[in-house]
């Protein structure tokens, strides 16, 4: 199970369309389909949020990963459903809110799914962020795919030990979090340790404004993409919003 | 009798990769045997077999008889004994002793033997002294024997070690030489997965060579090291000594570095 989760959550590069966007584009987009999913109000809509996640996915070739992200936030989408249900929603509605989850996860992993931690680093800069703030926050994005093979490896050693992570009532499966927890926090801790160290011997925080090798440049593509994304977004959201 | 068997296995990673191709492998009771290869030749996906962590795509691997596929993890590791590379993953306790009595109450021993069996391991690996001591903050090498020793501590029938030399300093190696060559004296059966042939020359296990995914070769450690080609293709190099037992053209090759120095000066005080 951490092995397919770990698999999700890195980033690979394909040779696509989509992938070779300026990052820029690639946000806006996001946050096109981030707005289309939380404005959506009924299953139509829905429906129209998912083929427009869809179309940039698929020429991703990255549907199939999309789908495994949406498998993995099922069982909060279950749980929201249920919350729903209990307070007393009807069902269409819980269904609606339950589905609009889902749109909002998918909207948003197809950022990251086409996006490496090194352009989402880019960006930030390109909105001018602090660069503390932003290496951290890349350094973190990157990590988290080094965390889930690490916890991978801690599971199948403990595991090995006779833990039977499965097993027991409640409180015992918690408690059977404990030496895998422990190993993977330390383990983050040292290893971050170690990186700032080394950061430091590389020179980081040596002038205040240091140079960069990349800039970001807007290409045919990206402006051939705007030129799609823009028309079709206005017209699902005026379509959203009832103005159509 | 074979203990672990592999028919025909193969595997194949979540990303598509095969890892394991047409292995057959049968591993005897009381036999040490080393699988050797270089990164990425599919050595740990194997050794993660033996004890069911990973089942195979295709293909049977049997422990003691039993299919794995139909066995759990844990009723598997009680007869396969597995001490991963990174000591580091799996040392989450407050004391040492602690640390080797986890996996004696996860197999259910009952608390007044696992705590006696406990101390024995701890004994027996050189750690009685450190028994209270946080594990997190013992030497490498110490924290190596206590990942040894708390799966020696319930007694599997077979020990499988992942890459036991990395990041292990000279008293460190000699002192795990000196534990593996134990454990092969008392007829225990023994699995080294490593590319240290240096420190595999001495045992002179029965070597397993794997090459993307693949066994290359399979014998006495003799024979295969005499394989210089095929060790080169598949990532490795000859032990020194046999390359200075080579040179001097000797038939028997030199087993330790002591037996090659006695020799030289022996054949200097000749010339």
């Amino acid at each position: 199970m951490a092995h397919v989760m770990a698999e999700g959550f890195k980033f690979r590069y394909l040779k696509t369309p989509v992938h070779g966007l300026d990052p820029r584009v690639k946000l806006l987009m996001t946050a096109m389909l981030f707005a289309l999913a939380l404005l959506s109000s009924n299953l139509y809509q829905e429906a129209l949020v998912f083929a427009a996640v869809g179309v940039p996915a698929a020429l991703a070739r990255s549907l199939k990963r999309l789908l495994r992200i949406a498998a993995l936030s099922l069982t909060f989408s279950l749980m929201i459903f249920a919350v729903n249900m209990l307070f007393g929603q009807p069902l269409l509605e819980s269904a609606v809110i339950t589905i609009r989850f889902l749109g909002i996860v998918a909207a948003t992993s197809v950022f990251f799914v086409t996006t490496s931690p090194d352009e989402i680093e880019y960006v930030m800069r390109w909105f001018r962020l602090p660069r503390d703030f932003v290496f951290a926050f890349a350094t973190s994005i990157r990590f988290v795919p080094v965390l889930m093979m690490d916890l991978t490896q801690i599971i199948d050693a403990q595991r090995s030990r006779g833990l039977e992570m499965d097993r027991g009532n409640p409180v015992r499966r918690i408690r059977n979090l404990i030496p895998v927890l422990i190993p993977l926090i330390v383990n983050a801790l040292v290893r971050s340790g170690e990186l700032a160290e080394a950061m430091e011997a590389r020179g980081y925080g040596a002038v205040s404004r240091p140079t960069s090798m990349h800039a970001l440049l807007m290409k045919k593509n990206d402006y051939a993409a705007l030129l799609v994304l823009v028309p079709a977004w206005s017209l699902l959201i005026t379509y959203f919003l009832g103005l159509l | 009798m074979s203990v672990i068997e592999f028919e025909d296995v193969r595997h194949r990673m979540p990303n598509g990769v095969v890892a394991l191709d047409s292995v057959s492998l049968k591993v005897g009771r009381g036999e040490v045997v080393a699988v050797v290869g270089g990164n990425g030749a599919g050595k740990t996906t194997l050794l993660k077999h033996m004890n069911g962590l990973l089942k195979p795509s295709s293909g049977r691997v049997t422990v003691f008889g039993k299919e794995t596929k139909e066995e759990s993890i844990a009723r598997l590791s009680r007869r396969v004994g597995l001490v991963f590379q990174n000591s580091d993953h799996q040392i989450f306790s407050e004391s040492a002793k602690e640390e080797v009595m986890f996996g004696l109450k996860n197999f259910g021993i009952p608390p007044g033997e696992a705590e006696e069996k406990a101390g024995r391991a701890l004994e027996y690996y050189g750690l009685a002294d450190l028994a209270a001591r946080p594990p997190l903050t013992l030497s490498g090498g110490e924290k190596k024997r206590l990942c040894i020793a708390a799966v020696m501590a319930w007694e599997p029938d077979v020990l499988v070690l992942d890459e036991p030399t990395v990041g292990q300093d000279y008293p460190s190696r000699s002192r795990l030489f000196g534990v593996v060559q134990g454990l092969a004296s008392s007829n225990r059966t023994v699995v080294i997965v490593s590319h240290d042939l240096e420190f595999l020359w001495p045992l002179s296990p029965r070597t397993v060579v794997m090459s993307k995914g693949r066994v290359v070769a399979d014998g006495p450690a003799r024979e295969v090291f005499m394989r210089t080609e095929m060790l080169r293709d598949a990532g490795l190099r000859e032990p020194q000594l046999l390359q200075l037992s080579r040179r001097f053209g000797r038939e028997e090759p030199f087993t330790a570095v002591d037996q090659a120095a006695a020799w030289l000066t022996e054949r200097g005080r000749a010339n």
